[in-house]
């Protein structure tokens, strides 16, 4: 039986999650320790900030699902009661897709992010470093690196920013293509202005202006971005260099006017300019946008980007789930042939047909052979066939009331490649 | 062998524009990617068989309606992929590739066959002039195509629609720079194809050209790129302005042409 025990940002309190991430992050053998737990054969342990989950391969005892629970539970310091009300326990298909959800960033706190795969992807190698799991959790981790693969590639859920700093980023890449060798003026030093310099830092702008009422306060962000402090006296010069401004102070008039704009645009040659505007009350009239070449976003407006792109992953997350039903589908029939039954009915057909392949080649210099040995040559193939195939048929009815028979029958579906 | 690769080329171009239409249409690249390489093979179809043209067993370059058309349309498409090795930019194909298909139809009309120019003016001069005029002419298409595709991502970031079509489309940047290549190109480019042409009628016709009806409306054009290059490098010219000029440009010079080709009767009309 496959199951998963944890707690995420859904069931818990940051403070519980916080007191289990400390107790779990201790233990860095922590998948070791599980798999000495009696009943628990394979084991991974995932730890992110918005969750923490055990995914495990056990002998279907529901004492071992209880073991699972306390084993977590005593690891994060947790209260009995704060056990009972913040772990999630899933068992077989129902973990099966709440893992597949999870790679697939479905059960994200932001929908569509792509961090979560590269987390479920360090917890296997830790997993694999350690030797905590075995061929039923690597097929299903590999099953699951799959379908987030194809929920990326698949659907729309991680194409639109959700968020207004990384929709400002995304206009200025749709106005300039690549912002390499781009000028940032940054206005005021608000902690918003500092968040969507720091993604445009990150896209490889070459300079960054920080002009500011306080020149003090603009040098210390303009240090911290390698830039250089203006004061706001010194605008015009800054807005004929800049490309991008973002502004943010706490004016309550326009610090930027429409005149100013069309003044500093002859001197900047035309050339492209995207201004953000994210201060409330507004710091840029609202008709400098009109001005040729300049491209003028509010708050408001970025935040209807965001809703909209939200609104756009709400959508193609169905599709998702699509995806995330086939593939859960897909592995649920896996598992079942796991059965010792349909893999040794496999061997023996997949033998079978070597034989009969080999005889019709041999045909050509059989064909000197009478009926009678001919036969005898049919039934010499045979009789050695079965004897080399009697003892792993044996094995396998034999494990196949044992618990550990999946190991088994992976491993002889693996050796003969009876799943191509 | 040659009406074989004509066709062939015809078919994978027809392929190749209902590929970046259908890119347009459902606003994904991967149709536009494969449609590239699907014009690249027609592009390789066409090079061959104007090689073929060229080093027929007669001895002597016969240009018919299909081979002036078909070098059109080979020239905008080779413009065209030269571009996008250096831009990227595969959604351009989208605009380009409706105009080199409109080119092979003409190349594969009823009038192909026709000689063009009359064998006694055939000379390194007359290719030359066609060769260049052609050129410098793509060169003015893709550029006004690309103005065309600013107009609308302009318009899209500037009522800030952020659409599945604002995707598709390049960047502004990267829009104007191709609009600035293409002047930039295009304008020297056609500049000697129009000087070679104007030494060869200096020669053979002696008088009665300047007063050609596609004579003026070439240096029609010319005067009208050339007035836009001097805009955007002498005065600063740039984005939506550039763009929008480009595209009025090369709407009117298109009806003046059709207009040359249908009412009046021009010294470029070999029948």
């Amino acid at each position: 039986m496959i199951a998963l025990i944890g707690l995420n940002h859904k069931t818990a309190p940051l403070a519980v999650r916080e007191k289990l991430f400390a107790g779990c992050q201790e233990e860095s053998d922590l998948p070791v320790r599980l798999t000495a737990v009696c009943g628990i054969r394979e084991a991974m342990f995932l730890s992110t900030c918005n969750r923490i989950e055990i995914l495990t391969r056990i002998d279907g005892q529901e004492e071992t699902l209880y073991k699972l629970r306390d084993f977590l539970a005593a690891s994060g310091g947790l209260t009995p009661e704060e056990a009972r009300d913040c772990l999630y326990l899933y068992c077989d298909e129902n973990a099966v897709r709440h893992l597949f959800r999870v790679a697939a960033s479905l059960d994200s706190l932001v929908m569509g992010e792509t961090q979560i795969l590269g987390q479920v992807k360090d917890a296997y190698r830790r997993a694999l470093e350690k030797n905590s799991t075995g061929a039923v959790l690597n097929r299903l981790l590999h099953r699951a690196f799959r379908t987030a693969k194809r929920v990326r590639s698949e659907t729309a859920i991680a194409v639109n920013p959700v968020s207004v700093s990384f929709a400002a980023v995304t206009l200025a890449k749709k106005i300039f293509g690549s912002l390499t060798g781009k000028e940032v003026l940054v206005i005021g030093a608000g902690e918003m202005a500092e968040l969507t310099g720091m993604h445009l830092v990150a896209n490889g702008i070459s300079g960054i202006i920080i002009a500011n009422r306080s020149q003090a306060q603009a040098s210390v962000l303009a240090e911290k971005f390698h830039g250089r402090a203006v004061s706001l006296e010194a605008l015009r010069e800054a807005l004929t260099e800049a490309d991008i401004v973002i502004s943010s102070t706490g004016a309550s008039s326009y610090i930027v006017s429409a005149d100013l704009i069309r003044q500093v645009h002859h001197q900047r040659k035309n050339r492209l300019l995207f201004l953000i505007d994210i201060a409330v009350p507004r710091d840029i009239d609202p008709q400098a946008g009109a001005v040729e070449n300049v491209y003028l976003y509010n708050i408001d407006n970025l935040q209807d980007i965001v809703d909209e792109n939200m609104n756009a992953r709400k959508k193609e997350a169905l599709k998702a789930e699509a995806i995330v039903e086939e593939e859960v589908k897909n592995y649920i029939n896996w598992v079942k042939e796991l059965d010792a039954v349909p893999t040794i009915v496999l061997l023996r057909n997949k033998v079978e047909e070597i034989v009969r392949l080999e005889l019709v080649k041999a045909g050509s210099w059989m064909k000197d052979m009478n009926e009678t040995e001919r036969q005898k040559v049919e039934i010499l193939i045979n009789s050695i066939v079965n004897k080399l195939l009697h003892n792993p048929v044996t094995v396998l009815k034999e494990e196949s009331s044992e618990f550990k028979s999946a190991d088994i029958v992976a491993l002889t579906r693996q050796l003969f490649r009876l799943d191509e | 062998m040659e009406i074989i690769l004509f066709k062939l080329a015809f078919a994978f171009c027809l392929l190749s524009t209902a590929g970046y239409l259908l890119s347009l249409l459902i606003k994904k690249v991967v149709p536009a990617k494969i449609s590239t390489w699907i014009l690249v093979i027609a592009f390789g179809f066409l090079t061959i068989n104007l090689f073929l043209v060229m080093v027929n067993p007669a001895g002597y370059i016969k240009i018919g309606s299909r081979e002036f058309f078909s070098f059109c349309a080979w020239v905008v498409a080779g413009v065209y992929l030269a571009f996008q090795m250096k831009t990227k930019t595969r959604i351009l194909g989208s605009f380009i590739s409706p105009i080199i298909l409109l080119l092979m139809i003409a190349a594969a009309g009823r009038e192909s066959g026709r000689s063009l120019v009359p064998e006694d003016m055939l000379g390194w001069l007359t290719l030359v002039h066609l060769v260049l005029v052609v050129a410098g002419e793509a060169l003015f298409i893709l550029a006004s195509c690309a103005g065309a595709m600013f107009i609308i991502q302009n318009s899209l970031l500037k009522h800030k629609k952020s659409s599945h079509m604002s995707r598709l489309l390049p960047a502004l940047h990267d829009l104007d720079r191709i609009n600035h290549l293409g002047l930039l190109w295009g304008f020297p480019v056609l500049t000697l194809g129009l000087f070679a042409g104007i030494v060869f009628a200096g020669y053979t016709w002696e008088s009665g050209w300047p007063g050609d009806p596609k004579v003026i409306w070439t240096s029609a054009a010319w005067a009208a790129y050339g007035f836009l290059l001097h805009q955007r490098l002498a005065i600063g010219w740039k984005g939506i302005r550039m763009a929008v000029i480009s595209c009025a440009v090369f709407i009117l010079l298109l009806l003046s042409y059709s207009g040359v080709r249908f009412c009046f009767s021009t010294l470029h009309d070999f029948v």
